[in-house]
């Protein structure tokens, strides 16, 4: 979502932490860098001497269902036998040779305390099935393969999830059943026009999958794509979020600069900071907030110029005008 | 078509109208400065919901002889300055753009005909 | 008069079928602000716009448009084909101008 060359937005400090966020793609990435390879991989290694047969190693894959074998002698790696290796040496007769004579030595190795976002890219450059991993010390403590991957992030998005439910019960006071909750922020870049107005569209189509109102789809949808062009065309790049409970649904821009001088003009008709090839490519009309509150059921605007903006868009899902 | 015959068919409010048997060919619809630049027709009308001095900057360049400002738009005052200066006709319209194209067309299409 | 109908009478070339090529029309507007676009409260529009950009289909899609037809055969960037397929936002394009395409389709709506 960077335009290239563009900083990422800073957020003002009370914006809510990484991880209240839900199934926000910024979750899966915060996890993955807050997660090591030694959180993910497989520590108890089955492993063999040099001195090993390769026979040896074909049947401890199979007994065991792996796909290497790991070469070491009191933590000292060595290499790794792998599937193609055995079958090389079926077909060359070598099977009763050592491991030591037939691994594979040249080799990919990961660190424990790596990030886990390391770890993926190597994956990716590499295209080996599995990396042998070795601690400071360069004892071997582990193996990781993507498999180990995928379940420990299983594990800890559901963990995520669960903790965002419970949140959300204490949150409203009422039982999970019967009060939706639904939570998503999308961080916004200046002059990103490539994506202005993508997150809108995201929230409209989840709106239309929920079944509400379409008048009601309407007003919200609007109130977040005019808040959206906003973050995008005057502010210094900021985050759009939106959530639902309780019957009501609150849109919010917030952004870290550069703040409006005058509020009460930045919400008149017609009134626009927006220069010339801003307004060439159809956007700075000057009819942003205006709108956003002629659709909104509650509307609130804090601005300081040289700090951030925060605005705030309610809409009644029931009970409100249709 | 002059601009005095037009307005009385469409009932535009004549804004500012330096001279009523100015020539109308036709009519171009258009918010696009930059797209007027490229297509605007010599002698048509442009019709638009921009009230700026560039839109009256444009009408020079393409040889357009007045501008209906849609959707009863303000028009500031330097717009109505510049536009006295290059002699062009300011007209006005409650209607928006596809409705008062659609005026026009029938308008001009009469004129033809008659 | 649907978005299949509309699309002949203005001698346009459809794009992107998405979900609204056989839905009725309702009302048409043209305009190239979309600010303007986003003050209507009109369901089942039919834009008529000489802009071409991406931000025409995300307008149209917040405001539940039944389809955007871009005039003055202005060729489009790719990246507009790839939105609207994302929207499934019908798309079409047409060589007559702003002008000549609300006259034309008025005339097939209202045939004298």
């Amino acid at each position: 979502m960077n335009a290239p060359g563009s900083q990422p937005p800073v957020v003002p400090d009370d914006r809510p932490e990484l991880g209240e966020t839900g199934n926000d793609p910024l979750v899966l990435l915060e996890l993955i860098q807050r997660l090591k390879v030694r959180d993910v991989m497989t520590p108890d290694l089955v492993t063999l001497p040099r001195a090993a047969s390769m026979q040896q190693a074909q049947e401890l894959m199979r007994q065991k269902k792996i796909s290497g074998v790991p070469v070491e002698e009191n933590g000292r790696f060595f290499g790794l036998v792998s599937i193609d290796d055995i079958i090389r040496a079926l077909v060359a007769g070598t099977i009763h040779e050592s491991c030591g004579r037939h691994m594979t030595t040249k080799l990919v190795v990961l660190e424990d305390d790596m990030p886990l976002s390391f770890a993926l890219r190597y994956f990716d450059r590499y295209h080996y099935g599995r990396f042998p991993v070795l601690n400071r010390d360069r004892r071997l403590v582990g193996i990781i393969c993507q498999r180990d991957i995928n379940r420990a992030l299983l594990v800890e998005l559901t963990r995520e999830l669960q903790r965002l439910e419970s949140a959300s019960v204490q949150r409203g006071g009422e039982g999970a059943a019967g009060s939706l909750y639904l939570l998503r922020e999308f961080p916004i870049c200046k002059y990103d026009f490539e994506n202005a107005g993508k997150a809108a569209n995201q929230i409209k189509q989840v709106l239309q999958e929920k079944q509400f109102a379409s008048k009601v789809i309407r007003r919200i949808a609007v109130a977040a794509y005019e808040l959206e062009i906003n973050l995008c065309v005057h502010s210094d790049g900021g985050v759009l979020s939106w959530q639902v409970s309780s019957g009501r649904a609150e849109v919010i821009a917030r952004d870290a600069g550069p703040g409006i001088e005058d509020v009460e003009w930045a919400c008149r008709d017609g009134t626009s900071t927006a220069n010339e090839w801003i307004r060439s490519l159809g956007f700075g009309a000057g009819m942003g907030l205006v709108n956003v509150r002629r659709v909104s059921d509650e509307f609130e605007i804090a601005s300081k110029k040289g700090s951030g903006t925060t605005v705030k868009a309610v809409i009644y899902i029931e009970g409100g005008a249709a | 078509m002059t601009l005095g015959t037009l307005i009385g068919a469409c009932g535009w409010e004549a804004v500012q109208v330096p001279d009523l048997n100015a020539e109308a060919t036709g009519a171009y619809t258009s918010d696009l400065l930059s797209d007027v630049m490229a297509h605007g027709p010599e002698g048509a009308v442009l019709i638009t919901v921009q009230n700026h001095t560039n839109t009256v900057a444009v009408c020079t360049l393409v040889g357009a002889p007045a501008i209906l400002v849609v959707r009863n738009s303000e028009i500031p005052d330097d717009m109505r300055e510049a536009a006295a200066r290059e002699g062009i006709a300011l007209l006005r319209t409650k209607d928006d753009q596809f409705n008062a194209s659609l005026k026009m067309g029938r308008a001009l299409a009469a004129g033809k005909q008659g | 008069m649907t978005m299949s109908e509309v699309a002949e009478v203005l001698q346009a070339e459809v794009l992107v079928k998405g979900d609204g090529l056989l839905r009725r029309v309702g009302h048409v507007m043209a305009s190239d602000l979309m600010s303007d676009v986003l003050l209507v409260d009109e369901e089942d529009m039919l834009l008529l716009t000489s802009l071409a950009s991406d931000q025409v289909l995300r307008t149209a899609q917040i405001v539940g448009a039944v389809g955007v037809v871009v005039v003055n055969g202005k060729p489009l960037p790719s990246s507009m084909v790839n939105v609207a397929n994302d929207l499934h936002m019908t798309l079409a394009t047409s060589r007559l101008s702003k002008y000549d395409a609300c006259v034309a389709v008025h005339a097939a709506r209202h045939p004298l």
